[in-house]
C-alpha cells in the first residue's frame, strides 16, 4: 500500500486546496489502487469501479477543503469511496434482485475448482451481501457504520454478514488449515 | 445447547459484549465442532484480507483533471458571463421593444421578432442546462475537453454579446441576432453533449 504519510499530507494540503495539478496526481497515485480495489470488490463491473474511482475523486477534490487535516486523509478518502461504490449500487438497483442474483447461477458443491476460489465465491454473493462482507470483514467497517452508509440500520449489516458467511461456507466447502 | 448459528458465530468476533455472547463462549469451550467452524470463519476473513489488490486497466486521473477543469470553466462562465448576459438580454429586449423613434420597415420588424425568438430559446436551453446540473456529471477526458471548448467560445460569445449591446442602432440587431443565434447553437450543443455522453456522478 503506498503510503501518503502525514508529512507529506501536511506540505500537500495547501497545494491540493488551491488545486494544484500535481499535488493532486500526487494524492490520485497514492490512493488509485485502494480506492479502485474497494470499488472493484463492491460493484459488478470493472466499468462501475472506474466510475466510483473517478468519482470519488473528483468528490474529494472538490472537497478537500471540508479536509480538516486532523485525521488520516485515506480514512477520509475511503469513506468517500465506500459511499461512492453503495451509491453506485443503489443507482443499478441490484438491491432489488438480490435473491434472484444469488439464486439465478447456483454453484455445484462438488465442483472443486469453484469451492476453493473465494473470489468466485465472493462475486457470487449478492451485491449488498458481498459489499457488507468487503466493508465489514476487510475495510474495518463497523455495522453501525455500514448501516448508516447503506441508509439501514446496523441490525440489517449483522444480518447481511452473517448470511453472507453462512453461503459462503457452504459453497466453499472449507476445511480447516491445520 | 445447540451448535452456535452463524449469527452468533461473526458476532463472538466483534469487540462489543452482544445479549447472549457469555452463553454462546460458554458453548465455545465446550463444542470442538463450533470452534471448528469459529476457525474457518476467521480463515475465511483472512484469506479475503490477503485476496491481491486489484488495479484499474486504464488511468482515470486526465479525466478526472478534466472534469475538475471544466468545472473551473463552467464557474468563470456563471459568474461572469452570466451577469453581463443577463445585461445584454435586458440590453437587447429593450432595443426591440422599446417604442421606435420611427416606423420600421418590416425586414427590421422581422428580425426583431426573430431576435426575441432566439433569445427566449438561449434562455431555455440555459434553464435546460442548469437542471442537468453538470457539475455533478462525470465525464471522460475527451468529453470534458468537448465540453470545455464550448464554454470557452460561449463566454467569447457573451462578450460580445455585452460589446453588441453599445453598439449603435445601425448594425446593432443583426449583429444581435447573430451573436444569439451563435449561443443557441452552443448551449444546444452543450445540453446534447451532457444528456448524450456524461453521466451522474450523484454528488
Amino acid at each position: 500500500m503506498t503510503a501518503f504519510g502525514a508529512m507529506e499530507l501536511d506540505a500537500a494540503l495547501p497545494r491540493l486546496r488551491a488545486g494544484d495539478p500535481a499535488a493532486q496526481e500526487a494524492l490520485y497515485r497514492a490512493f488509485e489502487p485502494q480506492v479502485y480495489n474497494l470499488a472493484r470488490r463492491i460493484c459488478r463491473t470493472t466499468e462501475d469501479a472506474e466510475d466510483v474511482l473517478q468519482e470519488t475523486f473528483i468528490e474529494v477534490f472538490r472537497s478537500i477543503g471540508r479536509f480538516r487535516g486532523d485525521g488520516s486523509i485515506w480514512a477520509w478518502v475511503r469513506t468517500i469511496a465506500s459511499s461512492k461504490a453503495l451509491m453506485k449500487l443503489r443507482r443499478n438497483k441490484y438491491r432489488d434482485t438480490d435473491e434472484l442474483f444469488e439464486e439465478a447461477a447456483p454453484m455445484k458443491r462438488d465442483d472443486a475448482a469453484l469451492r476453493m476460489d473465494l473470489e468466485a465465491a465472493m462475486e457470487r454473493l449478492s451485491p449488498t451481501s458481498r459489499a457488507v462482507v468487503w466493508l465489514h470483514d476487510v475495510e474495518g467497517y463497523t455495522h453501525e457504520e455500514i448501516g448508516s452508509m447503506m441508509e439501514k440500520t446496523a441490525s440489517f449489516s449483522k444480518s447481511q454478514l452473517a448470511r453472507a458467511h453462512t453461503r459462503l461456507r457452504g459453497w466453499l466447502g472449507e476445511e480447516v488449515a491445520v | 445447547m445447540n451448535h452456535l448459528t452463524m449469527e452468533q458465530l461473526v458476532a463472538l468476533r466483534e469487540p462489543s459484549t452482544e445479549p447472549g455472547s457469555h452463553a454462546a463462549r460458554q458453548h465455545l469451550g465446550s463444542c470442538p465442532a463450533c470452534r471448528a467452524e469459529l476457525d474457518r470463519l476467521h480463515q475465511r476473513v483472512a484469506r479475503l484480507r490477503a485476496l491481491p489488490t486489484l488495479r484499474p486497466a486504464r488511468n482515470r486521473f486526465n479525466a478526472v483533471r478534466g472534469h475538475l477543469v471544466a468545472d473551473r470553466r463552467r464557474k468563470r462562465v456563471r459568474w461572469a458571463g452570466l451577469g453581463g448576459l443577463a445585461l445584454a438580454a435586458s440590453l437587447a429586449l429593450f432595443a426591440v421593444v422599446r417604442p421606435a423613434p420611427a416606423p420600421r420597415g418590416a425586414a427590421e420588424a422581422a428580425l426583431s421578432n426573430e431576435l426575441i425568438e432566439t433569445i427566449t430559446r438561449s434562455q431555455q436551453l440555459e434553464r435546460a442546462l442548469v437542471a442537468i446540473s453538470p457539475e455533478n456529471r462525470v465525464l471522460d477526458s475527451r468529453t470534458a475537453t468537448i465540453t470545455g471548448r464550448l464554454e470557452d467560445r460561449l463566454q467569447l460569445v457573451d462578450r460580445d454579446l455585452q460589446a453588441a449591446g453599445l453598439m449603435n442602432e445601425q448594425g446593432r440587431l443583426i449583429e444581435q441576432l447573430r451573436l444569439w443565434r451563435e449561443r443557441v447553437g452552443l448551449l444546444d450543443a452543450l445540453v446534447d453533449v451532457h444528456v448524450t455522453r456524461a453521466s451522474y456522478a450523484g454528488l
